[in-house]
């Protein structure tokens, strides 16, 4: 494998290689992988809905359901596409496509594993912009255009009242997800997503952990603003069936639908990675400072495995909770979502971050 | 409660974690599915499913059609001398059911005087689903006697 | 279908000078139980008013009643308020009985009150499954109708059907008891307050649950007595008024039982009060079943059962849902000549409108949860 890509690097020039050839291949492959993860997570949470509800998910189609994410894909795919009749066609087709795109994007600045100073090898990580944090929060608010536009250009009440509520939901949980997102930068003294592990992997813990209580204040605030960014439950009152029949995809059929759907669970894996990444130590193992538990390190893999094992481990300890929330609570009305997140969430945000900030100057 | 567990209590969110470990324990528990088709539940002994009509046990009495509430029982005989027996016997023209409008309420098992019974709704069949539109809407007397009963329920015991 | 708009105000201008949205809770609506039409009017997302539509389920039962004799029409009653046939079974033969003065043996009368607590029990199980998901809390549908299938399979067991149950005869029992249906009724009996004390977990003390139901869809008491609403909603009110104890029937006046009332009117206390109903169910079943006596289970009586000429009758048995009640009037000949039924699940619809003024859109859909409506009664 190593000497394929050196020979294929020889072969087209260095410069070629390294920025165009080997990110294109980077992204093919995370790609493909977050895309089968995504398919998969449907069926994941279908199967986990049910245990939890005492039965069993999904399982005539493959055995324990493994076809299932492929046959609705083929099922959305011969699906009628049909737009409205008096529907603004640019919105109308424009909309999913913004949904999905920003949170695909998100993972190119996600780090799987340690960078090629780690491993010697390669970077385990498309890109480490020096900016990570701010370009996450920005591809972040882009979602919210497609959600107002979907439910506009629909051309009906539901839709209407459904894309409007959940862009209000989405604008006003960013608030306290921003704040929370200071707080490991202030930890960490770095915005490329990368350091920020690094510095954990430093300072030996955590930042969850770090400065207890602030840190995990941070964690639990960007958690639950996470889970209303993605519409999920408790706060998924704009997608709610039995109150606005699905909102503002209501109006979609077939592929584009499919697309929204997508971008929801994207939406969700971009979160969980997100916060894996900032608060729970990236691809580096539980305790990293503490010897005896070295074992954890993994060695019989080649380090830049061992980091994505342990990366995917907690990326599925998250999506988990998600699934878990979803089963457990009932739905927050619309005004009390709000109350949550201006009254609550931002209060104890602020707290998180001043406090974070207090710590640092005294203790360093 | 004291406020200040109550307080506690609303910080900690324990009420949230106990619903939260309600489900989890779920995941571990044997689940109910019954993966029909391959296994069924087994309807119970007096489950009114579809009937049968056993001809040489009716005596013609039309209590059944009388009693039906809404009236689907069809029936046609006459008196005809039996050569053999030299003696007058009701003989059984029609007995139709209209399958369309049937209930499965068992009045006419109950109106039925004879014992064993002759019209008995406890052929422990439920799936009368059929792919075409004009199968199993209108049973008549044929179908009624070879109805798909389970060979092992052929006849009702009688409760005492 | 013509829209019935008599005394509602017409849409008007509002302090903003933002015109009223108008919007059709249609009769296809995953929320609304059945086929319920409900026009709202809406200023932004509070409720302005709510015109409930009806008659989409009309099946034109009462006349049903007319055409044939008096046994006969017991399927009909089961499939009034499908989800609790029993006790639509128990008001029609009681009223029956009532008109031509039938006495019914004392086992019959306790067969009878064991399975119109167990219908209760299934009925509120049903109740909480469907407000649970309306609210969004998915599990305790998955849970309640888990329990739900022993109490039908107990159904099956005695009278072959699980939901239109056609259990009772004017006179008595048509069936005795099973072997072996007592045990398995005592098993149920013992399992199931854990279940209860599991969906309580899952949601009594639930922040999100209280803040969904505290202070929500208010029925005041006057207003409630004035629609002459009965059942859990106006024991949620305050009102203690429960047929079981102010007009017994059945086996009811030997045994003891309490009657949960509760003095906030929202629907958090409608929900307290259904759930303790079950927990009584339980203690009623579990005396019943010690008491059970032996002896025949029909009563004597005609072959043809001929109502009185001029004969008139109102009676009326606690259902899950409110009061059920038939009033039969007969002339002499085998079957009814008229047969009105009250049918709880419309008289409590008509306070729907009042709970749900000044609220939120989105707690029409819990409103409409704690009025445990089942459209086959509001329209039979």
């Amino acid at each position: 494998m190593a000497e394929l890509l050196s020979g294929l690097r020889e072969a087209a020039g260095p410069f070629l290689f390294d920025y165009t050839i080997q990110p294109a291949l980077k992204i093919a492959l995370v790609m493909a992988v977050v895309l089968g993860l995504i398919a998969y997570l449907t069926l994941a949470e279908r199967k986990i809905l049910g245990f939890l509800q005492v039965r069993t998910g999904p399982n005539r189609v493959g055995p324990w359901g493994v076809l299932q994410p492929i046959a609705d894909v083929a099922k959305l795919l011969v699906k009628e596409d049909s737009i409205p009749d008096r529907a603004v066609r640019w919105a109308f087709v424009l909309a999913p496509c913004l949904v999905v795109g920003p949170a695909l994007v998100i993972f190119a600045v996600v780090p799987f594993g340690p960078s090629s100073a780690t491993t010697g090898g390669a970077n385990w990580f498309i890109t480490d912009v020096n900016v990570g944090l701010l370009f996450v929060i920005a591809m972040a608010t882009i979602s919210v255009y497609g959600i107002i536009l979907g439910g506009w250009s629909s051309n009906s009440k539901f839709s209407l009242l459904g894309g409007l509520r959940s862009a209000a939901q989405m604008i006003s949980y960013e608030v306290p997800q921003g704040f929370s997102l200071v707080v490991p930068l202030l930890m960490a003294g770095t915005m490329s997503l990368n350091g920020i592990v690094m510095s954990q992997l430093e300072q030996g813990r955590w930042f969850a952990f770090g400065f207890f209580p602030f840190g995990f204040l941070a964690f639990f605030v960007y958690f639950v603003a996470g889970v209303a960014e993605s519409n999920r439950n408790p706060f998924d009152l704009p997608e709610a069936e039995s109150e606005l029949v699905a909102g503002f995809h209501t109006e979609y059929s077939g592929m584009r639908f499919a697309l929204f759907f997508l971008g929801e669970y994207a939406n969700m894996i971009v979160v969980s990675a997100i916060g894996v990444t900032l608060f729970l130590g990236g691809w580096s193992r539980p305790f990293p400072n503490v010897e005896v538990l070295s074992f954890l390190d993994l060695g019989f893999l080649p380090v830049g495995l061992a980091g994505l094992v342990w990366f995917t481990l907690k990326l599925v300890v998250f999506l988990f909770t998600f699934i878990w929330f979803r089963g457990t609570f009932p739905r927050y009305r619309f005004d009390q979502l709000m109350d949550l997140g201006w009254k609550w969430l931002i209060p104890t945000s602020l707290i998180a971050v001043v406090g974070t900030g207090l710590a640092k100057i005294l203790f360093g | 409660m004291t406020s200040t567990k109550r307080f506690l209590d609303r910080i900690m969110l324990l009420d949230l974690f106990a619903g939260l470990g309600i489900t989890f324990k779920y995941i571990f528990k044997k689940k109910v599915t019954v993966q029909y088709p391959e296994e069924r539940m087994e309807p119970s002994h007096r489950f009114r499913g579809m009937f049968r009509l056993d001809e040489d046990r009716c005596i013609k009495c039309t209590l059944c059609a009388r009693d039906c509430p809404i009236d689907i029982i069809y029936i046609d005989w006459h008196q005809e001398v039996n050569p053999e027996t030299e003696k007058k016997e009701k003989l059984l023209d029609r007995f139709d059911i209209d399958l369309q409008r049937c209930m499965f309420c068992g009045l006419c098992e109950e109106a039925c005087p004879t014992n064993p019974k002759s019209i008995w709704l406890t052929t422990k069949t439920y799936e009368l689903a059929s792919y075409e539109r004009w199968e199993n809407l209108y049973i008549d007397m044929a179908e009624l006697q070879e109805w798909k009963v389970r060979p092992e329920y052929t006849d009702r015991e009688i409760e005492k | 279908m013509t829209d019935i708009e008599t005394t509602a105000p017409q849409p008007s201008e509002t302090l903003l000078g933002v015109e009223e949205m108008e919007l059709n809770f249609g009769p296809q609506h995953p929320a609304t139980h059945g086929v319920l039409r409900l026009k709202v009017k809406l200023d932004g997302e509070r409720i302005v008013d709510c015109y409930p539509i009806i008659g989409y389920l009309h099946r034109g039962t009462e006349k049903l009643f007319e055409l044939h004799p008096f046994f006969q029409n017991v399927p009909h009653t089961d499939r009034m308020d499908y989800v609790a046939a029993a006790t639509n079974n128990l008001a029609y033969v009681g009223a029956v009985e009532k008109l031509i003065g039938i006495i019914v043996p004392p086992r019959a009368r306790y067969i009878r009150t064991i399975l119109a607590e167990l219908q209760r029990i299934s009925s509120h199980l049903l109740w909480l499954a469907t407000h649970a998901i309306d609210i969004g809390a998915m599990t305790p549908f998955f849970y309640t109708f888990r329990e739900r299938e022993h109490v039908l399979d107990l159904f099956e067991d005695y009278c072959g059907a699980r939901l239109t149950l056609n259990c009772m005869r004017p006179g008595g029992q048509p069936f005795d008891l099973p072997v072996g249906w007592t045990e398995k009724c005592a098993e149920f009996i013992e399992s199931f307050p854990e279940n209860i004390a599991e969906y309580e977990g899952l949601l009594t003390n639930n922040r999100i649950w209280k803040k969904r139901t505290v202070g929500v869809g208010v029925l005041d008491p006057d207003v409630a007595l004035d629609y002459g609403v009965t059942g859990p909603m106006l024991r949620g009110s305050g009102i203690d008024w429960d047929l079981r104890k102010a007009r017994p029937y059945e086996a009811y006046s030997e045994v003891e039982f309490d009657v949960p009332v509760f003095f906030n009117c929202d629907t958090y206390d409608r929900y307290l009060v259904r759930m303790e109903e079950m927990r009584q169910s339980v203690r009623i079943l579990r005396q019943c079943l010690d008491q059970l006596p032996d002896g025949p289970i029909m009563a004597k009586k005609p072959r043809v059962l001929k109502a009185p000429k001029e004969g008139e009758v109102y009676y009326g048995v606690e259902g899950p849902k409110g009061e059920i009640g038939f009033y039969i009037i007969g002339d002499g000949s085998p079957n009814p000549y008229r047969c009105r039924v009250r049918p709880p699940s419309f008289l409590n619809l008509q306070v729907l409108p009042e709970m749900i003024r000044g609220d939120l859109l989105a707690d029409l859909i819990a409103v409409i949860g704690t009025t445990d409506i089942v459209l086959g009664e509001v329209d039979r």
